[in-house]
């Protein structure tokens, strides 16, 4: 997988080391933008009040 | 396709020969689809570990980057409004409550002060502040100067984390609550450390559950428990001892010195 994308990646080694950094930055983003945000209250950590339901 | 063709020549010509190179060829092509599916099912779940590890980095330190932002901003804010407020000579109609109605002081906790504002939805409590209860009991404000039960909800981890350190808070210790020219003084009567989530009755009026019985001034402060989970409710209920003018200079009360 990881390999496939390397290999698809274009230009020469630095180049894809940067590409693959930027790729790994875009998702890091994405998920505490977007996913967890969304995921968290679906988890039962942080309920915090007393309540009836 | 060339591959195969090549095997199927060399099993006809090499007839008399033992057939094991062929088999072990096309036993090597069948092995690489395996390999590529292990080694796939593999980097599946190294991403996996790394998207737990990363919601943990997410959970236990980026909301509470973002919480105390939020948190900070709002409790300028409502400095600013009490600031503005005194400049006038009595104050031109209600005070603007809606970024928090004051800020509450738990020394025992040691992080400073928590604004407080109006609700306990995830909404709320997400930006690094204590709310007051609204739903299922509504919460009595110790402003109306009525007698009732002031009950509040924080983050214990993540979001601000602002009760991470109720259980550092002992029978004795001083809760204070800062409001635009009070200080209420509070002091912790009763702790209990575990309570089921739908125990509602932590929070009424006259919480018997302390062992109180009597109408009062009274302040609870309800979190979850154990710290990073919510199987159980972590609840302080402290008592109004006395309350101070708010000086010029906004000195705190003996308890917060």
């Amino acid at each position: 997988m990881y390999g496939w994308i390397w290999r698809h990646l274009p230009g020469n080694a630095w180049v894809k080391a940067l590409l693959s950094l930027m790729l790994a930055v875009t998702v890091v983003y994405v998920l505490f933008q977007y996913v967890f945000p969304w995921a968290e209250p679906l988890l039962p950590f942080n309920d915090v009040t007393v309540d009836n339901q | 396709m060339a591959a195969t063709t090549d095997t199927e020549h060399e099993e006809q010509t090499g007839a008399d020969g033992p057939p094991e190179p062929a088999a072990r060829r096309r036993g090597r092509g069948a092995g690489r689809i395996v390999a590529t599916a292990v080694s796939v099912f593999g980097e599946l779940l190294i991403t996996a570990g790394l998207v737990l590890g990363l919601f943990v980095v997410y959970s236990l330190w980026w909301t509470n980057v973002v919480a105390d932002r939020a948190a900070d901003e709002q409790a300028d804010k409502v400095r600013d409004n009490w600031a503005e407020d005194r400049v006038g000579p009595d104050g031109p109609g209600e005070l603007d409550t809606r970024a928090g109605i004051g800020f509450l002081h738990v020394p025992a906790m040691g992080n400073g002060d928590i604004l407080v504002e109006k609700g306990t939805s995830m909404k709320i409590l997400n930006d690094g502040v204590a709310g007051y209860y609204t739903d299922p009991v509504k919460s009595a404000l110790p402003t109306s100067g009525k007698k009732g039960n002031f009950s509040l909800a924080a983050h214990r981890d993540g979001h601000g984390a602002k009760f991470h350190n109720i259980d550092k808070i002992e029978k004795g210790d001083p809760i204070v609550f800062e409001t635009k020219d009070k200080w209420y003084v509070y002091k912790t009567y009763a702790v209990l450390p575990e309570t089921s989530k739908f125990n509602v009755k932590v929070l009424d009026a006259v919480p018997e559950e302390s062992g109180r019985k009597k109408a009062g001034h009274y302040i609870t402060l309800t979190t979850c428990t154990p710290v990073y989970t919510s199987r159980y409710r972590y609840v302080v209920w402290g008592e109004l001892v006395r309350t101070e003018k708010v000086d010029g200079e906004r000195t705190p009360p003996a308890e917060l010195r």
